[in-house]
């Protein structure tokens, strides 16, 4: 942690080299490297099924063996989206509100966009800006300390407020994404047409 | 034509698609309300942790010659409408099966087998000289089966109880089953201050386990 920026490439470099494990694993990469390289200028079909098995046969692999890592994992990885979604920090919060701030702005210049389209962005980002609004002005008000998570949820309405920023950012993201997948798909149908 | 030929099919995939999720929610929804309850629990517990901080803080900062006293009444309506759903008043940590859960107070609606490892109406508190501080939750799949580890326990284990900014230590000294009646014997020495969990038999529905830790 404390080595310097050198000493750390050279330890990155020396590490394939460590036994004979890496060494070997190395040698795979490398040949699967070289391989789907040159399969780009061969094109072959074949190759790229070939290679999509070996893919799927390689993660079935690790599956098999370590099933029950794979799920502890997989469990911690749900549990730390569900504590993003329930218990953000300040961080993630202000990260989120600059988004749909972003978005909105977006929203004011562009044209290529409908009048529905519009309304519906601006009445979910002014909602959104409105409960961080009055998150900031709970805690201002109440002089309680952003930064310790656990100080803002001991506060049921902070926990609310913050409950539904999510559930409305979430909602802007879908729709968003949505929206241009539609959209995308439509203007590529009509091109077709 | 083309448009009237990829109508049903694009219809069918999202019946198809929306069934799947259906599916998948239905099939997964036990484990997610489980991790739900994991993550919910982690937050109060370090909402427990910070407030015992808290108080640790102002009990040292406390000078006895400029002490002012605070009307009760006044402080509990102050905190009345920012309390949270419930909040703990111990934890109880078992670290050879990794299990933490805080505890809420005899009195609280939320000291039911439904929300909480529940405190029995008969326990004594922990800080009760010879006492029998008696929990009890569920165990098998469902996400409120907090003790669904427990039988993994072996004599010896070791169990803390953090309560009142104190933490009492104990040892597992024996386990024993009995038939659910809606009646429940406890066997334990009576010149020592035990820790009694109880719950369902592991893969037996007609059984409870009694575990008794004694301090040490």
């Amino acid at each position: 942690m404390d080595l310097n920026f050198f000493d750390r490439l050279i330890t990155l470099i020396k590490l394939p080299f460590s036994s004979f494990l890496t060494i070997e694993l190395l040698i795979i990469f490398i040949i699967l490297y070289i391989f789907c390289l040159y399969n780009e200028k061969r094109k072959n079909k074949i190759v790229k099924y070939g290679f999509l098995g070996l893919i799927i046969f390689f993660f079935s692999f690790t599956f098999f063996y370590f099933s029950k890592d794979i799920l502890n994992v997989l469990e911690e990885i749900i549990k730390t989206l569900m504590t993003i979604f329930y218990f953000p920090n300040i961080i993630f919060y202000i990260l989120t509100v600059l988004i749909t701030l972003g978005i909105l702005i977006y929203n004011i210049f562009t044209v290529k966009t409908t009048k529905l389209n519009k309304i519906i962005i601006y009445t979910l980002t002014f909602l959104h800006q409105f409960l961080f609004v009055n998150f900031l002005v709970l805690a201002i008000s109440n002089n309680i300390s952003l930064i310790d998570t656990a100080n803002i949820y001991q506060r049921n309405d902070m926990f609310i407020i913050t409950y539904f920023s999510q559930i409305i950012f979430i909602i802007i993201i879908l729709y968003k994404l949505i929206y241009h997948f539609c959209y995308i798909k439509k203007d590529k149908l009509k091109k077709d047409i | 034509m083309l448009k009237r030929k990829n109508k049903p099919k694009s219809q069918l995939f999202i019946v198809g698609f929306l069934c799947l999720i259906i599916g998948l929610l239905v099939f997964f929804s036990t484990p997610l309300k489980k991790l739900r309850e994991e993550v919910f629990e982690n937050m109060r517990l370090a909402i427990f942790q910070m407030q015992i901080n808290e108080d640790n803080t102002t009990i040292n900062n406390i000078q006895t010659e400029n002490l002012i006293v605070i009307d009760g009444e006044t402080d509990s309506s102050n905190n009345a409408n920012n309390s949270p759903s419930y909040t703990y008043i111990g934890q109880l940590s078992i670290p050879s099966i990794n299990f933490k859960r805080g505890f809420v107070s005899k009195d609280s609606k939320y000291n039911n087998i439904n929300y909480n490892v529940t405190i029995a109406k008969e326990a004594d508190y922990p800080d009760v000289k010879n006492g029998n501080f008696i929990l009890m939750a569920h165990s098998g799949n469902a996400y409120i089966s907090f003790f669904d580890n427990l039988y993994k326990l072996e004599i010896g284990a070791k169990a803390t109880v953090s309560y009142e900014a104190k933490t009492y230590t104990y040892q597992l000294v024996k386990t024993y089953n009995q038939p659910k009646t809606g009646k429940i014997a406890i066997y334990r020495d009576y010149t020592k201050k035990t820790l009694t969990l109880i719950t369902c038999t592991h893969n037996d529905d007609y059984n409870q386990t009694i575990y008794i830790f004694e301090e040490i």
